[in-house]
């Protein structure tokens, strides 16, 4: 039998001429009906490009420059777009990255299906709503969706509608294009078997591009790995996990743990014995206490029930303490953050920082718990402003904090560079922020929160943004701010496996409540809340294949 | 497909936004809603209109009275005439506003000084058609053309169709709207006598509603017509051209192409579709702007809308022609929104909420 997609020496460059870059270097690969194939690489490798480019939707300045690929037998390169537009019915389809925004906002679900029956006139027409329910119940979804529009559907179901939209092609090939990373851990799990399952039932062949090994091996029979435009390992997914031959995949798979293990081992990182008579500690050192809060917020449309985002919580954070906060969205964590840095007050209870009640702080306060406690947040892409230096971004809290001036506040801010680990800092310091890597810039963002020598941090999500390489190195971060300068920390986060490496305690957060808590380690081996469990269960495990 | 299973899927269902009532009532809700506003702020610019001219020191029979007073003295006659003449308010402030209410809503604004004795409403019922149809057909053409051919500009983005369209019409703006109606007065009208240089019809015509007349009007409006269209079009070309650049570039875009959609569908059902939204606030403006804005070209032009009229009324003190038309003004910048955003609600799902 002759494969389904033969790709051979395909090369994709951005831009022409002396400023073009490639993308995808002179790349070959076949795959076969039926298959499911997982491509795996980081942010940057030319997965996406890749997907683009075998889907035919490579848009300027991205253009395919050579090599061929063909779809049984025939070479998409070459088709004219109208030709190319006529074969997507039965031939290949793709699922989008941001498949939240993959819908026409003002369309109907069902008039997307309409459009796609319409532009290709395989389904007779009296047939369009049947045959449109039978696609969203494919996807788990009720018929009712058919007449919502996107925005008043969830970002699971959004994705659940564009797969169906995709299926409706009766592709050969399903492109996935990072298909579950912009949703919640669970919602992502029950999506990525939802594919699964849709995979060996429709029996298209399917290409998982992905970030995340975890999820590709849970679910691919074999993986490309790719990094830097070139596939540099391709094998059956238990050859992978088992015997890996490239040195890059054996670096990403060695960022892999199972956080229920007894010891827990991430390279570049290395948990010291926390003892607390090690750390230098500040003078008067104070505690955050959060006492029975909630939080309630007005119904959002009248007629309907207010909402609780946070349920009667209570927790210490002590002075160089670290405790993980663990939820979905919507569990109540970041409102919890919120109340904590005072942008929110509390509907009950209270939130103390020392002597200073956050709930209601007067005017000349909240500078007083701005120095204190500050954020380190999810995006560091939107953090910064663009259009200013490392340097500038540093030097504002700087003199608004400590009062520093001129040369000295200028010294700080290499201090700072230093310990947030971006030397040579005189270089760092005159960079804007496109020049800089994720990590970088998620340093950049740890070092503006340092500058006014805060006691508590509070890092929301500081790593999901990151490529899973550069993710230990920001963690070890935040570990090293803890050991060396007693700063507490609050880490909000869905990933179990990094709470448990910076984390001392645990809380877990479900429908604004505390469902579960105690010592993170103990917590996550041996979790008694069925919440937790199911938390711990969608983590993308590449060894979980074994287990089953 | 009425029992469907879910699951697996019910982690992600359970989170989906809560939907209440149904699709009509909702429709109606929002509309009632609007209306409500419109009523709201109808009431609060009458009242206003109401409240500043009493705010201003004097009245106009005190500054009637003071140019005479500058020729002799004024008997107590004299003095009694003009105020009975220009109407001085009697009564509490209560009784005024509910006196000035009536008169609003019965349309009588009182007499104009300048076209004395003709009543204020009988002179803005004359001038508003000449004015609604001149500006307000050329304000709704414009933006109806500019938006199509800013689809067009940004659908074959690089091509001529977009080059030639976004320069001519960012050059023909850059223009002063009076400088415009100078050049084709001079051009078409006096050195080509193409068209008629003013006026909305023929000496010899009289208003009525006859072919005729119609046509003779169109004819007399081309001048003032062109004015407009040619310094609009170029704002409306550029406007949707660049949102459209934007959605082109969406997922939902990408996403109908790579299901195979037919072009024309992608571009005007997807891509122009969303496009259209923020330019409708534009629109919006510019049809409430339609009564006020046409000062300029219809002076240049000589032509007797509502512009002329109020040209007239400033630089004559013709106080109640003037309260009369700025109330006029008000009156359908607001109408103009209530209707944009009706469109809105029925283009725009999610403002139905």
């Amino acid at each position: 039998m002759t494969a389904l997609l033969e790709i051979t020496d395909l090369s994709v460059d951005y831009g022409e001429g002396a400023g073009s870059t490639h993308a995808v270097n002179h790349v070959s690969f076949t795959l076969q009906h039926g298959e499911f194939v997982g491509l795996v690489g980081e942010s940057g490798s030319g997965k996406s490009t890749l997907g683009f480019a075998v889907t035919g939707l490579s848009k300027p300045p991205a253009h395919v420059v050579g090599g061929s690929i063909l779809l049984d037998g025939v070479d998409i390169a070459s088709l004219s777009s109208a030709d190319l537009r006529e074969q997507r019915h039965g031939g290949i389809a793709m699922v989008l990255q941001s498949g939240m925004n993959a819908l026409n906002p003002v369309r109907s679900i069902r008039n997307h299906f309409v459009d796609i029956f319409r532009a290709h006139g395989h389904i007779d027409r009296a047939d369009w709503n049947s045959r449109a329910e039978e696609l969203v119940a494919k996807v788990e979804l009720p018929s009712s969706v058919l007449d919502r529009y996107p925005g008043e559907l969830s970002g699971g179901m959004r994705q659940r509608v564009s797969i169906a939209l995709a299926l409706s092609l009766e592709p050969k090939l399903m492109v996935f294009d990072e298909p579950t990373t912009a949703l919640d851990v669970l919602v992502q799990h029950a999506v990525m078997d939802t594919i699964i399952e849709l995979q060996k039932k429709e029996n298209f062949t399917a290409l998982l591009i992905s970030h995340d090994l975890g999820i590709v091996l849970e679910s691919a029979q074999r993986v490309l790995v790719m990094h830097e435009g070139e596939i540099v390992e391709d094998a059956p997914s238990r050859q992978i996990l088992e015997s890996p031959r490239d040195d890059y995949t054996k670096m990403l798979l060695s960022h892999y743990a199972d956080p229920r293990a007894d010891v827990v081992e991430l390279p570049g990182f290395e948990k010291r014995v926390a003892s607390v008579s090690s750390r230098t500690r500040q003078k008067d050192q104070k505690a955050i206490v959060v006492d029975h809060v909630s939080k309630v917020y007005p119904a959002p449309r009248r007629g309907e029930p207010q909402v609780t985002a946070v349920d009667d919580v209570s927790f210490t954070l002590e002075p160089g303490q670290s405790l993980a906060l663990v939820g979905a969205s919507g569990s109540g964590k970041s409102t919890l953050a919120k109340l904590i840095t005072a942008v929110e007050k509390p509907s009950a209870g209270s939130v103390r920082f020392g002597d200073l009640d956050v709930g209601s702080l007067r005017r000349g306060q909240f500078r007083q718990l701005h120095r204190d406690v500050q954020m380190v947040f999810q995006d560091p892409y939107a953090a910064l402003n663009p259009l200013h230096t490392v340097e500038y971004t540093l030097t504002r809290p700087v003199v608004n904090f400590t009062g520093l001036k001129g040369l000295d506040a200028r010294r700080r801010v290499l201090e700072l560079l230093d310990t947030v680990g971006l030397s040579p800092v005189e270089e760092f310091a005159a960079k804007l922020p496109h020049q800089l890597s994720g990590g970088q810039r998620q340093r950049v963002v740890i070092a503006r929160a340092l500058a006014s020598n805060p006691q508590v941090i509070i890092a929301d999500e500081p790593v999901s943004m990151l490529d899973v390489s550069l993710r230990a190195g920001v963690l070890a971060l935040l570990e090293d701010l803890r050991e060396q300068w007693g700063v507490s920390l609050l880490y909000i986060t869905h990933d179990l496996l990094s709470a448990r490496v910076v984390t001392d305690n645990i809380m877990v957060l479900n429908g604004g409540r505390v469902v579960e808590r105690g010592n993170t380690a103990e917590v996550l081996r041996n979790p008694s809340d069925e919440y937790t469990i199911r938390l711990l269960d969608a983590i993308p495990n590449p060894g979980r294949r074994d287990v089953a | 497909m009425t029992s469907v299973t879910i699951a697996p899927g019910s982690a992600d269902i359970s989170a989906a936004p809560r939907i209440t009532g149904s699709g009509k009532g909702r429709a109606w809700a929002y509309v009632a809603r609007k209306a409500g506003l419109l009523l709201l702020t109808l009431w609060a610019a009458i009242t206003l209109n109401f409240i500043l001219p009493r705010l201003m020191p004097g009245s106009p029979a005190d500054a009637a009275l003071a140019k005479l007073a500058q020729n002799g003295p004024v008997s107590d006659a004299t003095k009694a005439a003009i105020e009975a003449q220009l109407g001085v308010p009697t009564g509490n402030i209560l009784e005024q506003y509910v006196a000035y209410l009536h008169q609003v809503v019965t349309l009588d604004f009182g007499v104009s000084y300048t076209f004395y004795p003709q009543s204020v409403s009988e002179l803005v019922s004359t001038a508003l058609p000449y004015t609604l149809v001149l500006v307000g057909v050329v304000t709704i053409i414009a933006f109806v053309l500019g938006t199509l051919l800013g689809v067009l500009a940004a659908w074959k983005r690089g091509t001529w169709l977009d080059t030639l369209p976004t320069l001519a019409g960012s050059f023909a703006s850059a223009f002063p709207y009076f400088w415009t109606a100078l050049l084709l007065l001079f051009f078409a009208g006096y050195v080509g006598r193409l068209f008629p240089t003013s006026g909305a019809y023929g000496p010899t015509a009289s208003p009525q509603f006859t072919l005729g007349f119609l046509g003779d009007a169109i004819y007399h409006a081309a001048l003032p017509a062109l004015t407009i269209l040619i310094t609009s079009l170029g704002s409306w070309i550029l406007g949707m051209r660049n949102t459209m650049i934007s959605t082109i570039g969406d997922d939902y875009v990408t996403f109908a192409e790579a299901n195979g959609l037919k072009p024309r569908t992608v571009a005007l059902r997807y891509a122009a579709r969303n496009a259209i939204l923020p330019n409708l606030t534009s629109f919006g403006l510019a049809l409430g702007g339609v009564v006020g804005g046409s000062i300029l070209v219809e002076r240049v032009f000589g032509y007797p809308g509502i512009g002329y009229l109020l040209f007239n009324a400033v630089t004559n003190q013709d106080y109640p022609l003037m309260q009369a038309l700025f109330l006029m003004i008000t009156v359908s910048v607001l109408i103009a929104n209530f209707l944009v955003d009706i469109l809105y609600g029925v283009l725009d799902p999610r403002t139905r909420r």
